[in-house]
């Protein structure tokens, strides 16, 4: 019993100096690698030691990723060589970073297109000059507060993902550090507020943006390409999807992104995973932004007033949200009414409830 | 050049309070918040400080630090203009009343109110001034009341009041120690009031007197914002209190009179009083601690106070009315916000004498009524003010409320131990 | 002279000596105007009253608190943070022993600047999205107030980018951004840093004489 128990602490031992030995040889033999010239020069393999292991198989090993020990806190340092690293930089460097910037291309270039067959969308009937309340302030300050972290990441991670090889042509590496290393403190320091502003966000707008029938029909009719008329509630088909797609994809961003931001917690595989996620679901979601900001802005005449001052004109609502602007004009009737068999109110109540 | 005379108007309403108020806004709107006009309408235009925007650029234009270093390099704001003035004017006087509400929620502890009152003067040197006012400032002028009440109408009232109560009432009685001054509103529609200060002074054996020229107290142009106006209805009283050599003048149940005469006259006149300013409030209260002003019985019904904005917010006398409240009542409940932070009535500052802004003052009662109904089951609401109490009955008419709105005097004589004199 | 030089040296100078000339400047411009005596009765000290109300109008008040809930938090965690921040910052406490006070006390580490900044950076976007969205903010608004908060938001944003304080280059825009910020500030409403003091004052003292503390 205590044989057997000596016996197995010794062999523990002598694995570990096994261990910190081969590791110590791999450590000196990786500072020699840095001489690169002086290793070229030699002509022979670093680590060159005689003794019980075979040189080529202990490499062999490193290069599969074995595992070594290590006496600093992070247990990944162990790990000499990790072999997915180079698949991972392949194929962010590769396909992720070709169809990724196609992708924003051309949702720039379907945009450009819409716009010249379409036109901007003008409210048909005209202003009616009577509004209609739409977003409320709360929903309108989440919106800004996520549109503004949505910004300065997406810029600020564009960056980090082209500029290596579109800015660096232009400007040159050491600028281009600069504005990399700028660009990782301004990602990192706004991610959190992201998190916050998106699940707020997924909170406040829930409630509006459930699929039903009518989001069916309106789809089927071709939504916003159809310039014929199709029937809406306060979101249409496409703007639910937006809201979904920017919750899931705003908490997978949130989830590998704050894996980058704390590294040491997932292992490095998990490392690489996040961080191609994270990638395609940026771009996702970024070449979709084009599309919203458009819409908002140049693409729909008065849509942009319902999240700047929150009301929108009454015939804007019947055009774009009808079912929703019918509603919301029998409840603004209705509480009239009530108002006036409850007492006397003066005058003509202007502008539209409280919220 | 109209509206030149309001730039200079404003520019000479200009000292360093005023200047640091226009400077320290932040406009975050924390203001708006506050104002029963905004309230009822939720329209941004309300904002109490965006009613001094044309003060503010006439300031920052003309006579801010820097401002000549603005227009020399063309970024001054522009010069205000007359029609500028005229879209201003229902803000200004219709939307305004100097109720001082706004001051308590403002992160820079700007006065509004105060700010408010010094632009009037150039709205009227500019004459978009609302005719209402005008011409009750003219009225009071001509006539000695902007109501247009004569002495003759005064000798009325005090003869019915004298018949009622059987004590007599000395007009100018030279050498007595207190002055009473009436509002207008009291003399026409309250003059039961001068019955019971006729009683409570009796049994409190106060020796007073009430004044047959500068009897009103009301002065309209402290509402409309004309100091020339303002120091010429004030100098009636000051001249009155000062031949009749009294002790005390006595500011009436009314709002704006007490700030005119207390705090706003001595500056107007330039000079201090030979007598001192109290308030029908103070003086019962000290009748009250001094064991002079004795009571029997309870009013029984829920009551509340209405604190008039000038005596709570910018008079300093909200412990007062309380006290003697309790004295007289036993259901007497406060309101949400009660004493500093009270709703106007909504026809303070001048509103009430302005036809154009009825609408909006009918409206903005609204915030009063919710604070009622709040409380639920009150069914009198006490004030110390002629004009509230006017505004407040109009105003409880035109919503069909269940409310009878009492003067605190009137309250108070009620419950007067006639026998204990 | 490279920018960092330029930017710590020359600009730093220029930029220091307008701020604190033009915001003296501006506030004795202000005082200049002086104040005619009041001649009225005190009931209580125009002092007292002056002092109430600058301390007084730094907190939610009754009545009113819920309904400014927005603006009080975001207003506290930007303010709030923005201090932290310029005091307590590590390269700050060097710059401020080494350039102007000769004194140092300890600063945040480094993941209590993260956090404070975050707080400030959350403060700030919030206190100007409401300023584009809300009718009342929005009626009120104009250029300045965006260029103060835009201005204040490039100088913590540098300030953060330059976090490694391993480049001199963002270093220098950090300072570059400051000294903008500091030629602004005197001809700006960034100046309520200062007249807050006045305006709370004169109405505390105004109020306080007549024994109320609104």
């Amino acid at each position: 019993m205590i044989l057997s128990r000596l016996w197995r602490g010794l062999a523990g031992l002598a694995l570990v100096l096994v261990v910190a030995w081969a590791a110590a040889a791999a450590w000196t033999g990786a500072l020699d690698l840095d001489h690169g010239a002086w290793a070229q020069n030699q002509g022979t393999v670093p680590g060159n030691v005689h003794g019980t292991s075979n040189d080529a198989d202990f490499w062999r090993q490193i290069r599969r990723g074995m595992p070594g020990k290590v006496s600093i806190p992070n247990p990944q340092a162990g790990v000499l060589v990790q072999s997915q690293g180079d698949n991972w930089r392949a194929i962010r460097n590769g396909p992720v970073l070709f169809y990724g910037g196609i992708l924003l291309l051309a949702s720039l270039a379907a945009i450009a297109l819409f716009f010249l067959i379409r036109g901007r969308i003008r409210i048909e009937g005209g202003r009616s000059g009577r509004t209609i309340p739409r977003f409320s302030l709360t929903e309108r300050i989440i919106h800004w507060f996520v549109a503004c972290t949505f910004i300065l990441l997406g810029i600020t991670g564009l960056f980090l993902l082209f500029g290596k090889h579109l800015l660096v042509p232009i400007i040159g590496k050491a600028a281009f550090g600069v504005i990399a290393n700028a660009s990782l403190q301004c990602h990192n320091l706004f991610g959190p507020l992201f998190i916050v502003g998106i699940v707020a966000m997924f909170l406040v707008y829930l409630r509006d943006n459930g699929f039903n029938m009518v989001d069916v029909r309106w789809a089927l009719k071709g939504g916003v390409l159809n310039s014929g008329h199709t029937s809406s509630e306060k979101n249409n088909a496409g703007e639910k999807i937006w809201f979904w797609m920017a919750v899931l994809g705003g908490l997978s961003l949130s989830v590998s992104g704050l894996m980058m931001e704390f590294p040491w917690w997932p292992t490095l595989e998990l490392l690489q995973w996040a961080n191609i996620a994270h990638v395609v679901v940026a771009l996702g979601l970024i070449a979709v932004a084009f599309g919203h900001i458009y819409i908002g802005t140049l693409g729909v005449e008065g849509a942009l007033e319902g999240m700047t001052k929150g009301e929108v004109d009454v015939n804007w609502g019947l055009e774009h949200h009808d079912l929703w602007a019918e509603e919301v004009l029998a409840e603004i009737e209705a509480s009239r009414t009530k108002r006036r068999s409850d007492g006397y109110v003066p005058g003509v109540q202007q502008g539209s409830p409280a919220e | 050049m109209t509206a030149e005379k309001a730039v200079d108007a404003f520019l000479g309403q200009i000292d360093a309070a005023v200047a640091s108020y226009l400077e320290s806004c932040v406009h975050c709107g924390e203001c708006a918040e506050a104002c029963h006009f905004y309230e009822v309408t939720r329209d941004p235009k309300y904002t109490p400080t965006h009613k001094l925007k044309p003060m503010v650029r006439a300031y920052k234009r003309h006579k801010a630090p820097f401002s000549g270093l603005r227009r020399a390099l063309g970024i001054a704001p522009s010069e205000v203009t007359l029609e500028e003035l005229q879209e201003w004017s229902p803000l200004v006087y219709d939307a305004c009343t100097m109720c001082a509400r706004c001051t308590l929620v403002c992160p820079m502890g700007i006065d509004i109110a105060t700010s408010i009152r010094k632009m009037r003067e150039g709205m009227v040197a500019a004459g978009v001034a609302p005719q209402g006012l005008v011409e009750a400032s003219e009225r009071a002028l001509e006539k000695g009341s902007p109501l247009g009440v004569t002495l003759k109408a005064l000798k009325k009232q005090i003869a019915d009041q004298e018949a009622e109560t059987g004590i007599p009432v000395e007009l100018d009685k030279k050498g007595a120690d207190y002055m009473v001054i009436l509002s207008a509103m009291e003399v026409l529609g309250f003059p039961e009031v001068i019955g019971a200060l006729s009683r409570i002074f009796k049994q409190a054996g106060v020796s007073w007197t009430i004044p047959s020229a500068g009897f009103e107290g009301t002065n309209v142009g402290v509402q409309l914002g004309s100091r020339d106006i303002a120091r010429e209805l004030l100098a009636r009283v000051v001249n009155a209190a000062e031949t009749l050599e009294v002790k005390y003048v006595i500011s009436p149940e009314c709002g704006h009179a007490y700030s005119a005469l207390k705090w706003e006259g001595p500056n107007l006149m330039g000079r201090p009083y030979k007598f001192e300013v109290v308030h029908i409030l103070e003086l019962l209260e000290q009748l009250r601690a001094e064991g002079r002003l004795r009571t029997k019985g309870k009013d029984g019904r829920r009551l509340t106070y209405h604190d008039p904005c000038q005596l709570v917010r910018r008079g300093g006398l909200a412990a007062q009315p309380r006290s003697l409240l309790h004295q007289v009542a036993d259901g007497f409940v406060e309101m949400d916000n009660a004493g500093l932070g009270n709703y106007c009535c909504g026809g303070g500052g001048g509103v009430s004498s302005n036809e154009r802004a009825e609408e909006l003052r009918f409206k903005a009662f609204a915030k009063k009524k919710e604070q009622v109904d709040k409380l639920g089951g009150v069914e009198a609401m006490v004030t110390s003010c002629a004009n509230c109490r006017n505004v407040l009955e109009e105003a409880v008419d035109e919503y069909h409320m269940d409310l009878e709105i009492l003067g605190l005097t009137e309250l108070l004589a009620e419950y007067l131990d006639d026998e204990a004199a | 002279m490279t920018f960092l030089e330029l930017t710590e040296g020359p600009l730093w100078y220029v930029a220091a000596t307008v701020f604190v000339v033009g915001a003296a400047w501006r506030l004795l411009g202000i005082l200049r105007f002086g104040r005619k005596p009041d001649l009225s009765v005190p009931r209580a000290s125009a002092a007292g009253g002056a002092i109430g109300a600058v301390i007084r109008h730094s907190l939610p008040r009754h009545g009113f608190a819920e309904r400014t809930a927005y603006h009080i938090i975001a207003g506290y965690m930007f303010h709030l943070g923005l201090f932290a921040l310029l005091l307590f910052a590590a390269p700050h406490i060097t710059f401020i022993h080494d350039r102007l006070l000769g004194v140092s006390w300890p600063a945040l580490p480094r993941w209590g600047f993260i956090v404070v900044a975050e707080v400030a950076f959350a403060g700030l976007i919030m206190l100007w999205v409401r300023r584009i969205c809300d009718p009342v903010m929005r009626q009120i608004s104009d250029a300045d107030d965006h260029a103060g908060t835009w201005l204040t938001f490039l100088a913590m944003l540098t300030g953060c980018l330059a976090l490694q304080e391993g480049n001199d280059v963002l270093r220098g825009i950090h300072m570059l951004t400051v000294e903008v910020w500091m030629v602004y500030f005197p001809f700006s409403r960034l100046m309520h840093a200062f007249t807050f003091v006045l305006s709370r004052g004169y109405m505390g003292a105004t109020y306080g004489r007549r024994g109320i503390a609104p």
